[in-house]
């Protein structure tokens, strides 16, 4: 039977190129993923090899819980090693060295007042090193120049150098938070063999310049190198036994595979992300090949007749398809793995070409694509081919006598029952998390909207007979015979038409949810900052979070025309061992800035605490009083107000109660009231001239840039979704051009006998178009109701994350409508062009 | 019976299409098959012509190539005074809607139009109207007033037949093209199709070309053709089903 399948697939291979094509771009895309993250594991991997290399052991500091704090994420968690610490170090047995590094985050300026790198913005963060001396322990090596000697002295890492066009002797200006530091470049260095800073400045300075910077007291890390002969890793464990609590000791071996493993874990998120994007197209690709085999079987109909008559059994049949189907799944998975190679060799070749690409190892398939993309790909085919091939085994030898191959005339009430069944637990689920008031509504909205998106799919059969025939007098009446015959075609096959369209809906339906929430988000941060600023400015520390120096505050007030400055900062603390988000808010004058709508108003704190709805859920309650743990101390504090939605922090509390705490305090934004009647452009333009000399690591926003940005960056998560489903929408457009190729075959004969009686080829085109377009259409029509419906649905189910508007994205829900239209006229492009080139005689030959 | 060649000059009087030095070749060299070996033929204006011959003798091509569905290898034909050799693809289509009516073997219908959709089937892709009064007298004599509705499955062989019958007549074409009408038919249902086209032409005036290679079929018309590779061979007026059995018997069929 496996020889008869092979032999049909070679006999008649036209038919099945676009479903292989659909399938292997599912698969294509599933690889690349793999393909991507593998290479970058693999780059960073040996990058943290070369870091680690020379380093024994390293002593770093831990949290309570024993995780490992990130300095430069300005998590500041765990506390910096004390030099008891590295004393410890240097007195372990087999110890030749022990040293404490530190680090910090700032700006480096050009000399004309120009950010070089750091300070503002969101690029990647400019990073400075005290120079140790010692050749192990520093991760420069001198290219150029001499290490620094004094606190205005400084390498810059040469890609840097090369970049701002640095050399030794030039003057630059260190910026931090608490000001700025003239100095002079006096060597460039190369970080590890390569260089690989992923687009990080890294500057090496003197130790107490890094301190001043906001490195603190004590050391981010200690460095040990041990005796010739010593084993490091029996250091590091002596070491780690002497330390007190909140540090350990491991080898530098061991950091580099622990930094491996946890960017792995990142990368599987990454990998988790795509693929779910890759399963969507996968998904619209299997309605595609079912569609296929469905019409495959039908028009073999009279085929596996005779095969039945002459004594094939029905299971053989069965087999016989489902060998078919193996053979497509196993060359699509292959093409499709050779295609995710070329794809994302082709974006590492483009990202190491413009630049950021340099960590990305040479891309190999890892056995993972490879397991994947045969299991996906063949699983995939065989599951979408089952149905059909079941039907075609119970075709009865009869069929073989048939004049024409009979219509398939079941009915669709089976398909209705469980499509309906299928919608109404999905619309029932989604109802549930929707109001019932459940933990994590979002699961039920999740798992519901995925059971009304099969249902509905079955449904349209049903959906699309009506639809077809209430548009049939219209589309006869703008292109008559054609119109008409178009309309006739989609009612004729309401299951073909229905699975072509559901496979456009389902890729239509992610974008318009997407599209839904995005535009919500849009306009909920509107709201927010249109509606509740009532700054005329804000400054703010895009890097690195500000103490709360007064220092600041007083300068910033000095300004000509600046009437109130209040801060809003952050804390960690613990309430009950859990450690929860602080709001820090300068309470008396908060409300000048910003339109908090809490209850009572933040100056009626009156020393005590507000909660939001998530610390109100964790059982706090007006009137109570909660105890805050800080680093070095705690405070009691009654609960005096409430602030309306989650997400911006569960306690509220004033400076005055936050400095108690003894937590480090980040200050993140500095709100500006002017003076009624101010020049606010001179206002800004005097604010700006005091940071970019001051404080260069603050910049100046009006509330109009923070909404700019705010929009610009949810555009760019719609355009990445985007970008991300295109392959499914691809994949739905083939889908629609495999059925009409299949269906345009089908009906040879229909098409030679209305070319015979008069339609032109131009006149069957457009039949074919029209058809193309209405059935693109349906499914982009479905698809946005259904989308927007969820997208609605999702948002109330985070209503109390403060989505309290819903946004309809009606720009793109008609630019979805117009690009269906196109997408129709183009998956018809193929199958109207061979429609219309069919011979007329062979298609009213009678033995076809 | 001697064999006449028929090599009378085109005239343009009263004849609805013909054919001069008709010639249809397939395949190249040794494989050079000619099924159209220089016919000159007219089919005149309001008379029923038969074109008969054993299979392979090339009738089918001929009325393929009559009809402009099918190109001439050489020399030229003629619908009306239009010579199809010279026209595009396009202007031929258009004669075809406008001017011809088909009726083929099997396959007349489109399935999923109603009978009445059928029938105007020609006259809703030129945009043309339906005469109401023709198209009733039309659907009277074939007794197809119960089934306008029906769609082609839902109909007997006989009755597609008659629908297919009725979309010609119905166009008005100059022509009507019809290709072993009765082929699939009974012999009872077959005899009433062709009673009606006859009645058509006598009737109406309806032209009509018929190939066929049954004898009793091609009693009904007024002019038998008879075609041997690719020629044709003979021909006979007022055919009895009798002298076309005979006939074809002496040219070995």
């Amino acid at each position: 039977m496996f020889r008869l399948a092979a032999k049909s697939v070679r006999h008649n291979p036209k038919r099945l190129i676009l479903t292989a094509f659909a399938v292997a771009l599912g698969v294509g895309l599933i690889a690349a993923t793999h393909i991507f993250t593998d290479s970058l594991d693999r780059g960073f991997t040996r990058l943290f090899g070369e870091i680690y290399d020379g380093v024994d052991v390293i002593v770093e500091p831990i949290t309570d819980g024993g995780e490992v704090g990130d300095p430069t994420s300005g998590d500041s968690v765990a506390k910096n090693l004390d030099d008891d610490a590295v004393r410890i170090a240097q007195d372990a047995a087999g110890v030749d060295l022990a040293m404490g590094a530190t680090e910090a985050l700032g700006a480096l300026i050009g000399t004309d007042g120009e950010t070089l790198s750091g300070g503002s913005g969101f690029g990647p963060p400019t990073l400075f090193f005290n120079w140790t001396g010692v050749e192990d322990f520093d991760s420069a090596t001198l290219l150029d120049g001499r290490a620094p000697e004094a606190d205005d002295e400084l390498v810059v890492d040469v890609d840097t150098a090369e970049q701002h066009g640095l050399a030794v002797g030039d003057q630059v200006v260190v910026g931090g938070a608490e000001g700025t530091y003239p100095s002079t470049v006096v060597g460039i260095a190369t970080w590890g063999d390569s260089n690989n800073t992923q687009g990080a400045t890294l500057v090496w300075t003197s130790l107490d310049r890094v301190r001043e910077l906001g490195g603190g007291d004590g050391w981010t890390v200690i460095h040990v190198r041990v005796d010739d002969g010593a084993d490091a890793e029996a250091v590091a464990a002596a070491i780690d036994t002497a330390l007190p609590e909140g540090a350990r000791a491991l080898t530098g071996a061991a950091k580099a595979e622990e930094q491996a493993e946890s960017l792995g874990e990142a990368l599987k998120a990454v990998d988790i992300f795509t693929l779910a994007f890759a399963f969507v197209a996968l998904f619209v690709g299997a309605y595609i090949i079912a569609n296929t085999f469905r019409i495959i079987v039908t028009q073999r109909t009279r085929e596996f007749g005779l095969m039945r008559a002459v004594g094939v059994k029905g299971q053989q049949v069965r087999t016989m398809v489902l060998g078919e189907a193996l053979l497509i799944g196993i060359v699509a998975s292959v093409t499709g793995i050779l295609m995710g190679y070329a794809l994302a060799g082709g974006i590492i070749w483009l990202l190491k070409a413009l630049g950021p690409g340099e960590s990305f190892a040479a891309p190999i398939i890892p056995l993972d694509a490879i397991i994947w993309g045969f299991a996906v790909g063949i699983l995939v085919t065989l599951a979408s081919a089952l149905l059909p091939a079941i039907h075609a085994s119970r075709i009865s030898p009869m069929e073989a006598m048939r004049e024409a191959a009979v219509q398939n005339r079941r009915g669709l009430t089976m398909r209705n029952i469980v499509g309906g069944a299928l919608a109404l637990t999905g619309a029932g689920l989604t109802t549930v998390g929707l109001y019932a008031g459940l933990d994590r509504p979002y699961v039920y909205v999740g798992a519901g909207a995925v059971l009304l998106v099969l249902g509905v799919t079955l449904l349209a059969a049903q959906l699309l007979v009506p639809l077809a025939f209430g548009m049939r007098d219209l589309l006869t009446r703008i292109w008559r015979v054609d119109g008409k015959l178009a309309a006739n075609n989609i009612h004729r096959e309401p299951r073909r038409s229905a699975n072509t369209a559901a496979a456009l809906m389902i890729g239509v339906m992610l974008l318009a949810l997407t599209a839904t929430v995005t535009q919500t988000v849009k306009a909920v941060a509107n709201d927010a900052i249109g509606g509740q600023f009532t700054a005329d400015l804000m400054v703010v520390s895009t890097t690195v979070p500000g103490s709360p120096d007064q220092s600041v505050v007083d300068e910033l007030a000095s300004v000509a025309g600046v009437e109130t400055v209040t801060r809003s900062a952050s804390l960690d603390a613990r309430v009950d061992g859990v450690k929860i988000p602080v709001t820090v808010l300068d309470t008396a004058t908060a409300e000048e800035a910003i339109a908090y709508e809490t209850e009572p108003s933040f100056s009626e704190i009156d020393g005590g605490v507000f909660v939001s709805p998530s610390a109100i859920e964790a059982g706090a309650e007006v009137g109570d009083t909660v105890t805050l743990v800080g680093e070095e101390g705690e405070i009691s504090l009654e609960v005096t107000g409430t602030y309306p939605n989650s997400g911006d922090g569960d306690y509220f509390v004033d400076f005055a109660q936050a400095e108690q705490l003894g937590s480090p305090i980040d200050v993140w934004q500095y709100s500006i009231v002017a003076e009624s009647g101010a020049d606010l452009d001179q206002v800004r333009a005097d604010l700006e001239d005091l940071v970019a000399t001051e404080y260069p690591l603050l910049t100046v926003q009006s509330p109009d840039d923070m909404l700019e940005l705010a929009n610009q960056l949810i555009d760019l998560m719609l355009a990445v979704i985007t970008a991300l489903l295109s392959g499914a929408l691809v994949i739905a457009v083939l889908g629609v051009a495999n059925t009409l190729l299949l269906s345009v075959t089908e009906r040879t004969r229909e098409i030679g006998l209305l070319r015979a009686v008069g339609s032109r080829r131009r006149s069957v085109r457009r039949m074919i178009r029209i058809e193309s377009v209405v059935m693109s259409l349906f499914g982009a029509i479905l698809g946005i109701v259904l989308g927007v419906a969820l997208g609605v649905a999702l948002i109330r189910a985070l209503e109390e994350f403060g989505f309290d508007t819903v946004a309809i994205p009606w720009g793109m829900l008609a630019i979805y409508t117009v690009l269906a239209i196109v997408a129709g006229i183009v998956a018809a492009w193929w199958p109207a062009r061979r429609a219309a080139k069919m011979d007329v005689l062979e298609a009213i030959a009678f033995d076809g | 019976m001697t064999t006449t060649l028929i090599e009378t000059p085109r005239t343009s009087v009263a004849v609805a299409a013909s054919m001069r030095g008709g010639t249809k070749t397939y395949g190249h060299g040794d494989a050079e098959v000619r099924a159209l070996d220089g016919i000159d033929v007219d089919v005149a204006t309001g008379e029923f012509t038969a074109i008969m011959g054993p299979s392979g003798s090339g009738k089918s091509t001929l009325l393929h190539t009559l009809a402009g569905l099918d190109r001439l290898t050489a020399g030229q034909s003629w619908i009306g005074d239009q010579e199809l050799s010279r026209l595009s693809e396009d202007k031929i289509t258009q004669v075809r809607r406008d001017k011809i009516g088909f009726v083929f073997q099997a396959f007349n219908l489109i399935p999923s139009l109603s009978a009445r959709e059928n029938i105007t089937l020609p006259l809703d892709i030129s945009g043309r109207r339906v005469e109401q009064a023709w198209f009733d007298e039309v659907i009277g004599i074939l007794g197809l007033g119960d089934r306008l509705t029906h769609l082609p499955a839902e109909l007997s062989g006989g009755q597609q037949q008659r629908v297919a019958v009725a979309r010609a007549l119905v166009a008005r074409p100059e022509l009507i093209f019809a290709d072993e009408p009765s082929g699939n038919l009974d012999s009872r249902s077959g005899g009433e199709l062709l009673a009606f086209m006859r009645r058509a032409v006598t009737d109406f005036g309806q032209t009509i070309a018929m190939v066929t290679h049954d004898p009793t079929a091609a009693s009904f018309a007024d002019r038998v053709l008879f075609l041997a590779d690719g020629r044709i061979v003979d021909e006979m007026r007022d055919p009895t089903a009798e002298l076309v059995l005979d006939r074809m018997k002496q040219m070995g069929h």
